[in-house]
């Protein structure tokens, strides 16, 4: 009794303040987490669903996965997608950052404007990329034409190798905007005065570049790349509606193909296996981001 | 002590707050807010009743029986909601009430639904996924409760599961061969009934920007069902596709590819998408099935087309579609029979099956079809030819199977034999199972 009076003392109180967050986390997050964990080490398909005892196979799942084509194929797609995506967003974010961040008449007008592919619902930019990219009636098959860049269409989402292409196209057309505006923003918070003693020093722009932008947008950066990452490792929808995996599984992604053998072909614990692997990759690197972020604020 | 009180609620109070604050951080870590901004086409959440509310009653209690269906098309829409509305007049003990769900959606929610135990009292079913549920268990057996002596023997093979009759069909489809008869006259052509008619004519009505033949050749189940025609017509089995017959379809539907008399764009095309070209004339011949022939009507008034029976190689052949009633097992099963009895009863199939643009899958019906329309008397003629898929509990698997196979020839990526030989081994695992 003394003991749980001393812990209800005035210090102590701040554990009561957490626990309703605890809870929360615990119901909402915990629990499907570990959840899905147990149900990729059972064996449920069609006709166990209702079972009442699911008959644990161990890790089998994830041995089976791993001898799959498909399953490997749809992790390297990933890794490559997202690589690709974020490279090439943070390159053309980050030059309209800098370019905006100069002082003229448009700028925030045009900063605006920016953000539109941003704000347009994924099924309905991807349903846009679909037409853009179409071998027939596409516009960009067209262009390329008119232009005598190419003789015959080319088959963008129809031939496995240029699928994976029209993709990473699409979605770096929707992430340049974040990438810009969270650079933009990172990029008012650096001082004028900074680059005026610079220039008075004889710096050259080259040079305040590299040793006044850069060091100073350290963790803006890092924050773009890491929550970067994590958004383009989840791609789904984009990838649903304008290839649907296809041609031939070439641009499955962990999370088109994990919806695909949990509701398309009834292999929920497979299914679930996948979205695991795909967790255990966006902990790592979250956790990667917390450290970050830690040291940051040690610092 | 009274202070203590104030306090731990304060701490609530304060938790709450804390507990906001969390949950948006958290979801800026994990990147969910983008998702969220966004308004994914994830629609799980969105199911919308369509269907007119039951007349509220003034006589006391009903009971309430819910319905799940997929059917996007308006008209049969509609027509659901008077059937249900019908229903719930004719008698006060039962309010049927409709939910539609996505078709995209409706598997996963069923699943959902099926470990969650929230599932409704009836669901109107796609044919080939009747007996993947049927083995889940959690359809009533009917065998017995409903006389089915009417029914043609495909619809009730669909919903059949080791012998054990597990739903009530609905209605039936099959497809069809489309033509457009200006585009034939103009090359010369006629209707082709074989293989090699089929080639040559596509050939002769391809042009700058026509493709003289299509269908959907999507990689999932609406592919597969567009595909199963083509081999059945070598007189092969679904499930077994490594043989002459089965790399002899594959080569077929490869070479109209090759070609050039079919675009390869069909592996990205839905049924609709295929209808929509031949609206718009991009393309001269196409599969599809009776449900496009109200749109067509519609929406291309002055074109003129026609229906004729799926050319064959060896013997004609269609691939049945069409929708089963399912009863959810559960307390409810009496209340849902009375329902699923009253819509499936002669008269009142008799009424609404026009309408739908389905073929009955009673014979006392669909028989008196149709009289005064030739087009959907043909397709009650292709009728005759069309086989069910499956049944069987592992179908989705074996679908998978078959559609990745023509896909791997369309594209080019494996050979017919190749694609036949990966598909017939995958089939032959699933069997096993």
């Amino acid at each position: 009794m003394n003991r749980i009076r001393k812990f209800f003392q005035f210090e102590n109180i701040g554990y009561l303040y957490v626990l309703p967050a605890l809870l929360y986390m615990m119901y909402f997050v915990g629990y499907p987490i570990i959840r899905n964990i147990v149900l990729s080490l059972q064996n449920v398909t069609v006709k166990t669903l209702n079972a009442p005892v699911k008959e644990l196979i161990g890790l089998n799942n994830y041995l089976e996965l791993f001898r799959d084509k498909i399953m490997i194929n749809s992790l390297i797609n990933t890794l490559v997608f997202t690589v690709a995506c974020l490279i090439v967003q943070f390159m053309i974010g980050f030059a309209l950052a800098l370019f905006l961040s100069r002082k003229f008449a448009s700028a925030k007008m045009v900063r605006g404007l920016l953000m539109i592919p941003w704000m347009i619902p994924i099924t309905v930019t991807a349903l846009i990329f679909k037409f853009i990219f179409s071998t027939n009636v596409g516009i960009l098959n067209q262009s390329l034409m008119l232009l005598k860049l190419i003789s015959a269409p080319v088959d963008w989402l129809t031939s496995p190798g240029t699928a994976m292409f029209a993709l990473v196209f699409a979605n770096i057309w929707i992430g340049i905007p974040f990438n810009m505006i969270l650079l933009s923003t990172g990029l008012t918070i650096i001082p004028t005065e900074l680059y005026e003693s610079a220039s008075i020093d004889g710096a050259n722009r080259i040079q305040s570049f590299f040793r006044i932008t850069l060091p100073l947008l350290k963790p803006t950066i890092e924050s773009v790349l890491v929550l970067g990452f994590i958004y383009t490792f989840k791609v789904f929808d984009l990838v649903y509606v304008m290839t649907g995996g296809g041609p031939v599984n070439s641009t499955h992604m962990l999370s088109t193909y994990a919806y695909k053998l949990s509701f398309g072909i009834f292999q929920y614990s497979k299914g679930a296996a996948v979205a695991n692997i795909m967790f255990v990759v966006l902990l790592i690197v979250s956790l990667f981001y917390l450290k970050l972020t830690y040291e940051e604020e040690e610092a | 002590m009274k202070k203590k009180v104030i306090s731990f609620f304060l701490a609530m109070a304060l938790g709450a707050v804390s507990l906001t604050g969390c949950s948006s951080s958290g979801s800026s870590s994990t990147g969910s807010q983008k998702t969220e901004n966004k308004g994914t086409g994830d629609t799980t959440g969105q199911v919308a009743s369509t269907t007119k509310e039951a007349v509220a009653s003034s006589k006391g209690e009903k009971k309430a029986v819910t319905l799940w269906y997929y059917w996007e098309t308006v008209k049969h829409q509609e027509i659901l909601g008077q059937e249900i509305n019908k229903f719930n007049e004719s008698q006060d003990q039962l309010t049927v009430e409709a939910k539609y769900v996505p078709f995209a959606d409706f598997k996963k929610q069923l699943s959902i639904g099926a470990s969650a135990a929230e599932l409704p009292d009836i669901v109107i079913i796609d044919g080939p996924d009747h007996a993947s549920y049927a083995s889940m268990g959690i359809f009533a057996d009917l065998t017995g409760k409903v006389d089915v002596s009417q029914y043609y023997d495909g619809p009730i093979a669909s919903c059949t599961l080791e012998g054990k009759l597990f739903g009530v069909p609905f209605g039936s489809n099959c497809l069809s061969l489309y033509y457009n008869e200006d585009m034939l006259k103009e090359a010369g052509q006629k209707v082709p009934e074989t293989w090699d008619e089929l080639k040559t004519t596509a050939k002769a009505l391809t042009k700058e920007n026509v493709s003289g033949f299509a269908f959907s050749g999507v990689q999932n189940e609406e592919g597969t069902f567009n595909f199963m025609p083509w081999l059945w017509s070598t007189g092969d089995d679904s499930l077994a596709i490594n043989n002459e017959n089965g790399i002899k379809a594959l080569s077929f539907v490869g070479d109209l590819v090759k070609e050039g008399c079919m675009s390869k764009e069909v592996i990205n095309w839905t049924q609709g998408d295929v209808m929509n070209q031949f609206i718009s004339g991009n393309v001269a011949m196409m599969i599809n099935g009776p449900w496009q022939v109200p749109t067509i009507r519609q929406q291309a008034p002055n074109l003129k087309w026609n229906v004729a029976l799926i050319p064959k190689d060896n013997q004609f052949a269609s691939v049945l579609g069409g929708e089963n009633f399912a009863i959810i097992e559960n307390k409810n099963i009496d209340a849902s029979l009375e329902f699923v009895k009253f819509v499936t009863s002669k008269d009142e199939v008799k009424s609404y099956i026009d309408g739908f643009g389905y073929i009955a899958a009673r014979r006392d019906v669909a028989d008196a079809q149709f009289s005064d329309d030739l087009v959907m008397k043909k397709f009650a003629e292709q009728m005759k030819y069309a086989k069910p898929r499956g049944p069987h509990p592992s179908w989705p698997e074996i679908s998978d199977a078959i559609s990745l196979a023509f896909n791997q020839v369309i594209t080019e990526t494996s050979t017919p034999q190749q694609a036949a030989e990966e598909a017939q081994s995958k089939i032959d695992g699933i069997i096993k199972k």
